[in-house]
This record gives C-alpha cells, structure tokens and sequence, in this order.
C-alpha cells in the first residue's frame, strides 16, 4: 500500500521508550509531542517471530492509549476508553487485514490472534476514563456551529446530523457507531481528514467518507472541537 | 376579486416529483415556469433528521407528512347505491402534501411494468379470447408501448440511482435478475441492496420451488451515487423507518435528494408554496386555458396567466382539478358515457405469514423501504391463466420494510386480541416471522369511478372527491390463487405455521393497503375511454397536460411510481420537441 | 421520582408547527419535569392525571391493565405508564380532535368507511366512561372492584357492542381504548409511555436510532442493544413532552 502514513504515526514515539516496554519499537528523533508533518513514521518495529511473540507480553497500548484508554490529543492517538467493544474490535481486525492503514496497528494487530484482539477490545470498552478538557477550546461561534452539525446537519452541505448515527450527545450507538463525546478534537479532525482524501477506507458503505468529503476545514474543526467539549461524565 | 398576475409560460400545479422533473426540464429550456404547491418547504436538514423523525406514533399512526384530511378529505363508498360518507382519518392510502409530495415518504419500490400491460386489453383477447373477461371489466391498452417508454424508464432509474440487478438486457436474460422483465437497454445503475436474512430464506425457498428470486429494486441506494442532475446520495443504512417518514441520510431517493436542488437553483423558476389550486380558468370556447386561480396561505385569490398548464398533483387530485375545473366530460356509471373519473382503480393486496421457532432470529426491524427478495413467477400474464378465471397476478416477495411495534407485532390466527394471550403471542413471535406481500393488479371496472362528492365540501368551499370503489370479483379470485401460491413458499421455508391471508371484499378504507390509486384520467387513443392522448395532454383543451398514475387504464402488479417516471419523461419529450414548438393538438381526435 | 406536572404540561401545538424546525426536538425538557432514567425499573410514581378525573383513573387504570396485564415476559400498562400516556394524548391536541374530518353531516355508515361519529377522541372517551361508571356503579360494582375474570367479562362485552355508552357504541370506544392501550405500551417513551422502554425490551424492538448498515449481514443472529428513546440524552435521561404535533 503506497497511502501516505496517517497523520498520528508521524507523531513522536520517542516518549515511549520507556526501558521497561516489552516491545521493541525504534526511536524516533522528534520530540515529544511536536507536531511534524513532515517527518517519517518511526522505522518498522521488529517483525515478531511466533516465539518472540509467545515471549513478549501484551502490546504496549497504554504506551500510546494511556494507563485509562484516555489517548494522547496531542499525537492524534484517539481516547478508546469505554468505546464500543465491537468498534475497537473491528479496527482491530481492519488493522490486522490492512483494510485500515497504519503500519504500527497493523503490527500490534497481526500480532494478536482474533480471540486476543476481541480481549483488548472487550478490556478497553470495560475502561472508564476521566474527561480531559481540551488545552484550546472552540469559541463560541465554533461551538455552536459544531453543535448545529451535530444535531442537525447541513442542507446546503447534503450534511446530516451526526447524531443520527453517533447517537445522543454523541455517545455512540453500539454495532452501529463509536462514541464522539469527549474525543480529542485532534483525533476526531485526523479521521475525517482521512475519510475525506481516502486515506482511511474502513467505514462501511462509505459512510463516513460521504459525509466527510462534503465538510470544509472550518466545519472539520467546528464540529471536532464541538465534540471534544462534549464532557459526558457528569450527571 | 381575484388578484391578475402577470403571465408566465408554464404553471406546473404540485410540486412532487412530476412536477419537480418537468418544471426542472421546462426551466431548463428557457421557460418561464412558475410551481404551485399547496404545502410547505420542507428538506432532509432540518425537517427529516432522526432520531426525531424515528418517531411511529407521529409519522404512522397519526400520519404527519400526509394531505391534511381536516381540510381536504375524500369521501367514499363502496356502490353507487351507498352514500359516500368522509375519510375521516387516513388509513388505506395516505395523500402525501408539502415540497416533494409523496415521494418523500414513499419505500422506493421501483418496478417498471411488462410489454404486455401496455397492450392487456389486446393481449387479453389475443391469448384468452374475447369472452374471457368479466363484462363489467373495463381494461384498456394505454396508447403507447413500452418500447415507447423504455428509454424513460431508463432516464428516471438513473434520475434515482435505484439499484437493483437487470433480469434482460435487451433480450438476453441475466442470472440473478427478473427473467419475465421486458428487455431494458442497460443494468441498473447501483447494485442490489443487500439482502436481509427473510429475503435470504424466502429466495432459497422459492428457488427450490423452481421460482425465479431476484432482489427487489430499490430507490433507498446500495452504495453513493452521483446522478446524471450531479446531485448525490448516500447509501441507506436499512434503518426500518422508511416508508410514511423522510429520509435523513440522504439515502432515499425523493425530489429533495435527486432534482431539487437543480430545480431551485434555476431563475427560470418559481417556487410558490402554501398555494391551494383552485381550478383551471378556461376562455370562453372552454378549449383553451388561460392559467389558474389559487388561494394563498393568508386567503388572497390570485389569477396565474399561463400558455401551459400542467397538472401533476396525486393521482386522485389530478381527477379533480379536472372536475373542478370542467375539463373533459365526467363519467356517469349509469350511461357509461364520459371520462373524467371513470377506470379508477387500487391495488389488490395479500399477505403470508409464516411463524417461526423461537430459534430463528427474524431481526424485521432492519431493513430499507425496499429490501428483500421476490418472484414474479405468478405476475402479470406471467402464466398461463387458461381456466382460472381471471386475469393479472401479483408478485411474491419477503419484502417486509420493518418492525415498528406499534403496527408490527404479528400473532397466528386464534389469538385473543388483547390480554395475557395477546401479550405472551407477540412476544413468542415478534422476532420469528417472516411476512411476504402478494402485490396484486387491479383491473378497472364500470362500476368503479370517482366524482365530485354532491354533499361535503373542502374548506375552501370546493367538492371534495367521491370514491366509489369495490374489489372486481376478478381480482379476488387472483388474489385468492396466488396467496395459495405463496403459502406454500412458506411452507417450503421450513417454517412450523403458514398463514395465508388472501385479500378479500369488501373495499374498506380503514385498513392500509397501498398508496397506489390510479386512474381517472386515463391515457389513451380514443377520447370516447380516454382523458388524454397518449403524450397526457388534454383531449379537450390542448394547452393542459395531466401527468400521475391517474393516467393509467388499469393497475398493473407492480407499485406504480417507475412507470409514473417514465411517462414523466416521455410526456416532457413531447412537451419539448413537439407541443412547445408548435403548440395544438399533438392527436387528431 | 418522575412527575408530569401541570407546569409541564404545555399545549403548543401552534407554535411548534411555525417554528421551522418544528419537526426537531430539542433535547431540553420544556418545563420542570425532572427526566426519568431509562435504566430505572422500580414501581412507576403516580401519574398526574390532567384529563381523567378521578372515578376515570378508577377504569382506565384497571381496564389498561386487563388488556395489556404483567406477566413473566414484563410489565404491563400500569408498569408501561400506558394511563400516563392516554391522559396527555387525550388531554392535548390528538384528543381535542387533532387528524380528524369533524365536519357533518353525519351518518353511521358501512364498516368499511369507519369512523363517522361526531365525538372528538376526548369528548368520546367522556362520554363513554360517564355511561360506563354509571351503569356499573347502578349494578352494584365498580370496575376496580371486580375480579380479573369478571372485568374481562365486561370488557367482552363492550368490545362486542353490547352496550350503548350515551350514543357511543361501546364497540368503538372499545376499539379506540385498545389501540391507544397499544400505542401507548409501544411508541417512544417521550409520549409519556413505554416507560423505560420496557415494552421494546420486551420484544427486542432496538428504538429510534436504526443504523444497521453492517448488522443487516449477521443473518439469523440476535441484535444486542439496550433500546434508544428519540428523546433520551447522552446520560440516557428520557425527556418527554406532549407538545409534538401530528404534522411536519
């Protein structure tokens, strides 16, 4: 596959390279955090070998995911905390059979049969993660013309609204959508981005990217940051 | 006193998807066209966004995208011996009003009629004898083939993206497809949707009868798909809430999703809503018209000049701005003379259900407006109908569009309808039935006609409609030989308990049936049996065209909106290159 | 607790249908009425009854509960708030005659054109009871007094037509307190019914959010998920309102 790598794997590993990690995965020179679109995806972890797989433990999720599944905003790795079972196991298996491109998944994926990948999903879906506020929230403007795609859509666009499939307040919709409340805004903007120019192809009937190639910059990052605010763990 | 407005070329009367497409061609060709539509604005944002509009009780039950039957009811009656008394609550057909009209909430059944419909009356004779038909029967050949209208029916398929999989292409039959269909110049344009798990069981089952299955054609798309308008839809999501309700996924094909935004976007037309059509003004000869009246939301009388006038409300409006407006002699069923209102018709509506144990998981609530898998093995003059009696025939189909509760909660024959037993049936077999729906012809007869009712009044002070309708014995007897057909596709289903409930007399309007009234203002080549000619102009004043499946002689086994399509096309044809050109009679009388 | 109280209790039938978007709700409850919580399945609070008066409420709420009765398979009208819902439905526009051809002249009619009396849902379902309670409380026994069988006894015959309710056949009151007992256990719970949605868990009905692009593969195989209220929120609080017309 000649697709350009995705957004966050051009992000700084570098933070991860804890001693303790299991898994080999090569360094990076960026730093932490830094947004560098330029550079190279780190170089290819080392290919596990069935015994070095058996040997190693579990893939270093939290490395990335965080210790509560609540991602990392920054480098556009997606909070996966309490997310659909189903959704993280599909992405999974999306992962593993290359029908979703990102060379670092797609690692982690192989390397875990199905009967695992279905494990992680199910532990992450378990999770619960406090709500992080984003560092720069939307201003007002921003926010309710993100609320307004949220709920209600867009004639001029052909934009229907989210909530129709994501569900109220976007909390998601199981074996149907994943939750958007409380995602980081940077995630949720690098996923519509792809769907958009086709880097990212795994949404069935084209769904996503129907709705994603009608939406401009402003309306990615009105409707992003708009969900980012979204904080559903208060009642 | 009415207020005179200043001419226009074209006032297109209904602003559904007849009128839609022909105002959106008309315009095109540098007319000034100016669409009058009783109802409101209204599009896919905000209007039809879920989860509001996911909502049974308003949309099905209380019926709230429908004509508003508090101001314009029909009335209706069995036999003209009976008085016909109001429609005081929609249930049997259900009128639909506002921008985009019926369309909006139809199920995208798209389904293009036989060769031989075109010809029954012909055909009947031909292959049966001329003693075959029941004498009250009043069947005709329409005036055009369909050879005529095939390149239209190609036209409006691609106008909607319907998907589903071609049985003929130009005569060479296609595995996987319809074999009975006429021959069609080119596949569909998007791929059949798929399948759900009863049109999966019901295809092996009648496969194995030695049936022809074939995925039902359905404008709810497979896949996103940009039209030859470049207007796009999405691909349906088989949320079960498709036919009463709008679309909010820009999924279903309707005028806002295919033409609209054409339509709107052209200076050459106005769009002027809330408008109530009064009638049809006519210059003192009675055969030219001058334009129409209509009545706004605020109650101004205003006077519309126009060259031409097209009429393409709902069907059975159609007959009676026609009547309101003393276009056309009104058929008398006791003289047998006149036209207008006379062949109307229906559709003849059967089904099956086969009851499942409680290990076969149903899932009925998922599926498009058009999902599902059918045969059309005992449709039309599929068969041979020697010695049956009867003619015409329905399709066979696990074409069930969901599992709404309020409406869908089916229980075998026996059970008590309330109470313990009522509760503990519904929930024994809610998710482990499978209905099929026998879809059934209806052909006209004297007896059957509609006319201004002489007793109730719209509020604008108008007749209302008369229906005076019953089942032909025809039909029932076809309905009753093919529900017999279909059972046993149930039974070949493997399922533990098959209930055929063939359609029977009388008519009533207090059960939902079809949308499908047809009829009225019938096409043909005679003006002694026919409203208009056979491009849906006018027999008597050529400068009014009527376009609905009022144009139809008789009803034909499959839901009528393809076909109403085409005929759209093939009459904007005429209006293009020949009427508009040199304006008159496009057929000697 | 749930409560529909009289300040919730807003007719703006008018309203709703200029504003342009009409036909979306917003999510926030109209008036005081704290939401329910569609999680919650203790015993129902009383309903405040705005149309039924108090002999009514007697009925209705022993009659809802023959027709659609608990049992092993869950609750029934009582526990769906199946009352509740024909209380506002009939208190509000629907009852007031809201769909309904009200002009005469009238005539009874052949069964196969239906409805013709003059009666608004309301003014039947007045009419009706008022016969109903006086007829049964000159025989001695009132409706919530009877026994189960001896209260379907009765309910029999009114749905058999046998007795005249002032001038409504109680066939046709029968029949339309049967299909509103039935739209009130299954419609979305924002009518004031379906409490919990528990008729839908009942039957496995998934609710008002119905994407099921990828689901429809899995033939034959159960569908897993808690029912959606159209009117629920992100915290699965269901907000009801009465105030939803039944036109675009």
């Amino acid at each position: 596959m000649n697709a350009p790598a995705p957004p966050f794997a051009r992000f700084a590993f570098s933070f991860l390279l804890i001693a303790a990690l299991p898994c080999a995965l090569a360094a990076s020179a960026t730093p932490a955090g830094a947004a560098t679109p330029a550079a190279k995806p780190a170089a290819k972890p080392a290919a596990a070998t069935p015994a070095a797989s058996a040997a190693a433990a579990a893939p270093p999720c939290e490395a990335c995911h965080g210790a509560h599944g609540e991602g990392m905003a920054a480098a556009h790795v997606p909070r996966i905390s309490g997310q659909s079972a189903d959704y993280l196991k599909k992405q999974l298996d999306d992962y593993a059979a290359g029908t979703r491109d990102n060379p670092i998944m797609a690692n982690f994926a192989k390397a875990l049969s199905e009967q695992q990948r279905a494990k992680f999903a199910a532990r992450y879906a378990a999770m619960s993660a406090r709500y992080i506020p984003q560092v720069k929230p939307p201003i007002a403007v921003h926010l309710a013309r993100g609320h307004q795609l949220a709920f209600q859509g867009d004639e001029a666009k052909r934009v229907q609204a989210c909530n129709a499939c994501h569900g109220p307040d976007g909390v998601g919709v199981p074996h149907a959508a994943p939750y958007l409340a409380g995602q980081s805004a940077e995630f949720l903007a690098s996923a519509l981005k792809a769907f958009k120019d086709g880097t990212r192809k795994n949404d069935a009937g084209e769904l996503m990217r129907s709705v994603a190639e009608r939406l401009d910059d402003a309306d990615i990052a009105a409707v992003t940051g708009y969900f980012a605010s979204v904080d559903l763990s208060t009642h | 006193m009415a207020q005179r407005l200043k001419e226009v070329d074209v006032v297109v009367i209904g602003v559904g998807m007849v009128g839609s497409i022909v105002a959106k061609e008309l315009a095109a060709a540098g007319y000034k066209v100016v669409g009058l539509e009783r109802g409101q604005t209204r599009f896919t944002v905000p209007e039809f966004q879920s989860p509001a509009v996911h909502d049974e009780l308003r949309f099905d039950i209380r019926k709230a995208l429908m004509q508003d039957n508090t101001r314009e009811p029909v009335t209706f009656r069995n036999q003209g011996a009976q008085v016909a008394l109001p429609v005081r609550r929609w249930e049997s057909f259900l009128p639909g009003t506002g921008l985009g009209g019926s369309m909006v909430h139809w199920n995208g059944q798209t389904y293009r009629f036989q060769a031989t419909d075109f010809q029954l009356a012909t055909q009947t004779r031909e292959r049966y004898g001329k003693n075959f038909l029941d004498p009250d029967v009043t069947i005709q050949d329409w005036g055009v083939t369909y050879d005529d209208l095939e390149p239209h029916y190609d036209r409006f398929e691609y106008l909607l993206g319907t998907s589903g999989k071609a049985g003929n292409i130009k005569g060479r039959i296609q595995a996987g497809g319809d074999p009975h269909e006429s021959p069609r110049s080119r596949d569909y344009p998007t791929p059949p949707q798929k399948e759900h798990f009863q049109g999966a069981m019901f295809r092996k089952a009648a496969g194995s009868l030695g049936y022809h299955p074939f995925p039902q054609p359905s404008s709810n798309l497979s896949q996103p798909y940009t039209n030859p308008e470049g207007v796009k839809l999405n691909a349906c999501v088989f949320c079960g809430f498709c036919e009463r309700y709008a679309c909010e996924h820009y999924a279903k094909s309707v005028p806002q999703t295919v033409i609209l935004p054409v339509l709107l976007a052209n200076p050459n037309f106005e769009l002027r809503t809330g408008c109530q059509v009064q009638r049809i003004n006519l210059d003192s000869t009675k055969k030219h018209a001058t334009g129409v009246t209509y009545i706004d939301a605020v109650g101004r009388v205003f006077e519309q000049p126009a060259s031409l006038v097209i009429t393409s409300t709902f069907a059975i409006n159609n007959i009676r701005m026609l009547l309101l407006s003393g276009i056309g002699k009104p058929y008398d069923p006791a003289t047998g003379h006149g036209v207008v209102g006379r062949n109307y018709a229906y559709q003849t509506m059967s089904t099956v259900a086969s009851f499942f144990d409680e290990d076969v998981i149903v899932n009925p609530f998922m599926a498009s407006g058009a999902s599902g898998t059918l045969v059309n093995d005992f449709a039309g003059d599929n068969f041979d109908h020697s010695g049956l009696g009867f003619i015409g025939g329905a399709y066979i189909g696990a074409v069930n569009t969901n599992g709404r509760p309020i409406q869908y909660h089916p229980v075998p024959p026996g059970t008590p309808a309330w109470g313990k037993g009522w509760k503990q049936a519904v929930v024994k077999h809610y998710n482990h039935t499978v209905m099929f729906s026998c879809h059934g012809s209806s052909v006209s007869q004297r007896q059957n006609y509609c006319d201004l009712d002489p007793t109730y009044r719209d509020a604008w002070g108008q007749p209302v409609l008369r229906i005076t309708f019953d089942f032909p014995p025809n039909d029932i007897k076809m309905a009753a030989y093919v529900t017999a057909k279909a059972v046993e596709i149930g039974k070949a289903m493997g399922a533990k308990q098959v209930v055929g409930s063939p359609r029977k007399g009388p008519y009533t309007v207090t059960q939902y049936q079809t949308t499908h009234n047809t009829g009225g203002t019938v096409m043909g080549d005679d003006p002694k049996t026919s409203v208009v000619n056979r491009y849906l102009q006018s027999w008597d004043v050529p400068n009014v065209f009527v376009i609905g499946a009022s144009n139809y002689p008789q009803n034909a086994t499959w839901n009528p909106t393809g076909t109403l399509g085409a005929l759209t096309y093939w009459a904007i044809d005429a209006l293009k290159n020949k009427y508009l050109k040199s304006p008159g009679r496009l057929v000697s009388a | 607790m749930d409560k529909v109280t009289r300040r919730s209790f807003v007719t703006t039938v008018g309203a709703a249908t200029v504003a342009p978007a009409a036909a979306l709700l917003p999510l926030t409850a109209p008036a005081a009425a704290p939401p329910a919580k569609s999680a919650d399945l203790a015993e129902p609070p009383k309903t405040t009854y705005l149309f039924f008066n108090t002999a009514e409420v007697l009925f209705i709420e022993a009659a809802c509960e023959r027709l659609i009765p608990a049992d092993e398979s869950g609750p029934g009208a009582l526990g769906a708030w199946v009352p509740n819902y024909l209380d506002k439905q009939l208190g509000g526009a629907w009852g007031a005659g809201e769909r309904l051809y009200r002009s005469g002249p009238w005539q009874p009619g052949t069964p196969s054109q239906g409805y013709q009396l003059p009666f608004t849902p309301a003014e039947l379902f007045h009419a009706s009871l008022r016969a109903i309670n006086r007829d049964l409380d000159a025989h001695g026994t009132p409706f919530h007094g009877m026994s189960p069988e001896a209260q379907d006894a009765y309910l029999k015959s009114l749905e058999s037509g046998a007795h005249d309710l002032d001038g409504v056949p109680s066939g046709v009151f029968f029949d339309m307190l049967l299909k509103m007992s039935i739209e009130g256990f299954f419609s979305d719970p924002v009518y004031g019914g379906n409490r919990n949605m528990v008729a839908w868990r009942m039957i496995g009905f998934p609710g008002a959010y119905a994407d099921y692009f990828e689901a429809i593969d899995r033939h034959g195989v159960k569908f897993e998920r808690e029912p959606m209220s159209l009117a629920e929120d992100g915290h699965r609080n269901i907000h009801v309102r009465q105030d939803i017309p039944a036109n675009l």
